[in-house]
């Protein structure tokens, strides 16, 4: 649990730091809940009471992803070069609760009464896996991933916000060459709900999951001869405290990053996504400068050309967003480590490494339909073929990615 | 005792208050504001009938064959 916390670019310190270190910034606490309620009030007052509550979804799941420092990109690092698999085996965790919450939600929701609601669906084929595999190449050099990139920077890590920077451009550069990429081979999305039904679908990705989880802790066991106790590792202190300040579980944080997604998916009517911001704020800030974005087709497509025409605070994705920066920046002031991670200097090899990250992140989630959270955590839950491969082609790039961490004077 | 703050809270409260421009300046220039401000016939995300893309991840609908 140490290990994943200080590789993960959150600026989480030791465990032996003192509890003076830790306490509340208050500062920080009052002027991201002071920026929570302005933004509540202006989306209260322009749109639906949905895109609020969403909001505050999104505050919720940057709390728990930096309380729980759940990362995906240091889980996968430790996994390939330490042999450690405990963040492995909290994805898969996360993946499986997700799955028994989506699957039955999305298979029985005409008679549930849930109407207009649908899972992450996405094609199969030269577009998903170059995006994949370049986002997965990406997240290892720019030091997190959608979600790690978006919360870090919430908890004010500079070099993150280099990344996120990056990761913005590369998306808009990734729209502009969309349509090119869907023209090369590939089937339309391959839903498992549809195909096969809801319980053989549950059967097929729970045992799929347990068998990843299983080979995961073999290989810890096989190289450390024991698997730490990562997931259900009880916290340091009181419930509450930790609750309040941090340092939870990777079970705490796994249960509440799968229960809001359930939320975000019964309240927008699709699950929780984080790119397609990233690549909308882009083409706001080119539009505003002048340029045409309706010579991209891209942007004629309805969804995108709406949202782009549309407010960023009624766009479902930009919503949440915001709210999982302020969520991080509150928790980061609950623990009294805002900043913290820019402490130490930037090399410029340092950073180059983070704009080569951020680029490849962004184009390849463009290319690959979203990120960690969107493709494979929301497209895996949604029994959506497409986040299995995401999953698969993201890993073979992430190896790549680690291998080139030296090169840019990064820890392993 | 105080303590040794890692950050200047004028380029925090600079930083959060250009945003909060930047999202003012794109959120009067959007159809939603158009539409209550009084103006008729502007489709916002509201009335979004979404054929060109079927989720916010940009991927397209499903072929029709």
């Amino acid at each position: 649990m140490a290990t994943t916390q200080t590789t993960l670019n959150t600026g989480l310190p030791p465990q032996s730091e003192t509890d003076e270190a830790r306490r509340i910034d208050g500062f920080v606490v009052s002027t991201a809940l002071t920026s929570l309620a302005l933004l509540a009030g202006l989306i209260g007052l322009e749109a639906p009471i949905d895109r609020v509550w969403l909001l505050f979804v999104g505050v919720g799941l940057g709390i728990a992803l930096y309380h729980a420092a759940f990362g995906f990109t240091a889980g996968w690092r430790n996994l390939v070069l330490k042999r450690r698999s405990g963040g492995m085996r909290a994805q898969m965790l996360l993946l499986a609760i997700a799955t028994v919450l989506f699957v039955p939600v999305l298979g029985f929701a005409e008679t549930l009464g849930l109407t207009g609601i649908s899972g992450t669906l996405a094609p199969v084929g030269v577009s998903l896996l170059v995006g994949s595999s370049l986002f997965g190449f990406g997240m290892q050099l720019g030091g997190g991933c959608g979600s790690g990139t978006l919360f870090t920077v919430g908890a004010g890590n500079l070099r993150m916000m280099v990344t996120l920077t990056t990761f913005i451009i590369g998306s808009v550069i990734g729209t502009m060459h969309l349509p090119w990429w869907l023209a090369q081979p590939g089937i339309d999305p391959v839903d498992l709900i549809a195909g096969v039904g809801v319980m053989p679908t549950l059967v097929l990705q729970l045992g799929a999951l347990g068998l990843l989880a299983m080979w995961f802790a073999r290989i810890e066991r096989q190289h450390h001869g024991e698997v730490e106790r990562a997931i259900l590792q009880r916290p340091v202190g009181p419930w509450y405290t930790t609750l309040l300040k941090g340092g939870w579980p990777l079970l705490w944080g796994a249960i509440a990053l799968a229960l809001l997604n359930l939320a975000t998916l019964l309240i927008a009517g699709y699950p929780w996504g984080i790119t397609f911001a990233f690549g909308l704020w882009g083409a706001k800030v080119l539009q505003a400068l002048g340029v045409d974005m309706a010579q991209w087709a891209f942007w004629t497509w309805d969804y995108p050309a709406l949202a782009l025409a549309d407010s960023v605070l009624v766009n479902v994705v930009s919503v949440m967003d915001f709210g999982l920066l302020l969520g991080a920046m509150l928790a980061a002031g609950l623990a009294g480590r805002f900043n913290r991670a820019s402490r130490r200097p930037l090399p410029a090899r340092s950073i180059t490494a983070a704009v080569i990250g951020g680029l490849s992140m962004g184009y390849g989630a463009r290319l690959g339909f979203g990120c960690n959270i969107g493709a494979m955590f929301s497209g895996i839950a949604s029994a959506s073929l497409h986040g299995w491969i995401w999953f698969a082609c993201a890993f073979a790039g992430s190896l790549a990615g680690i291998r080139l961490r030296p090169w840019f004077g990064l820890d392993q | 005792m105080t303590i040794q703050r890692d950050y200047s809270r004028i380029r925090v409260l600079a930083v959060l208050l250009g945003l909060l421009v930047l999202i003012l300046a794109d959120h009067f220039n959007s159809a939603t504001f158009a539409l209550n401000s009084g103006q008729g016939g502007v489709a916002t995300s509201y009335s979004q009938l979404d054929s060109g893309a079927c989720a916010p991840c940009g991927a397209p609908c499903p072929s029709e064959d």
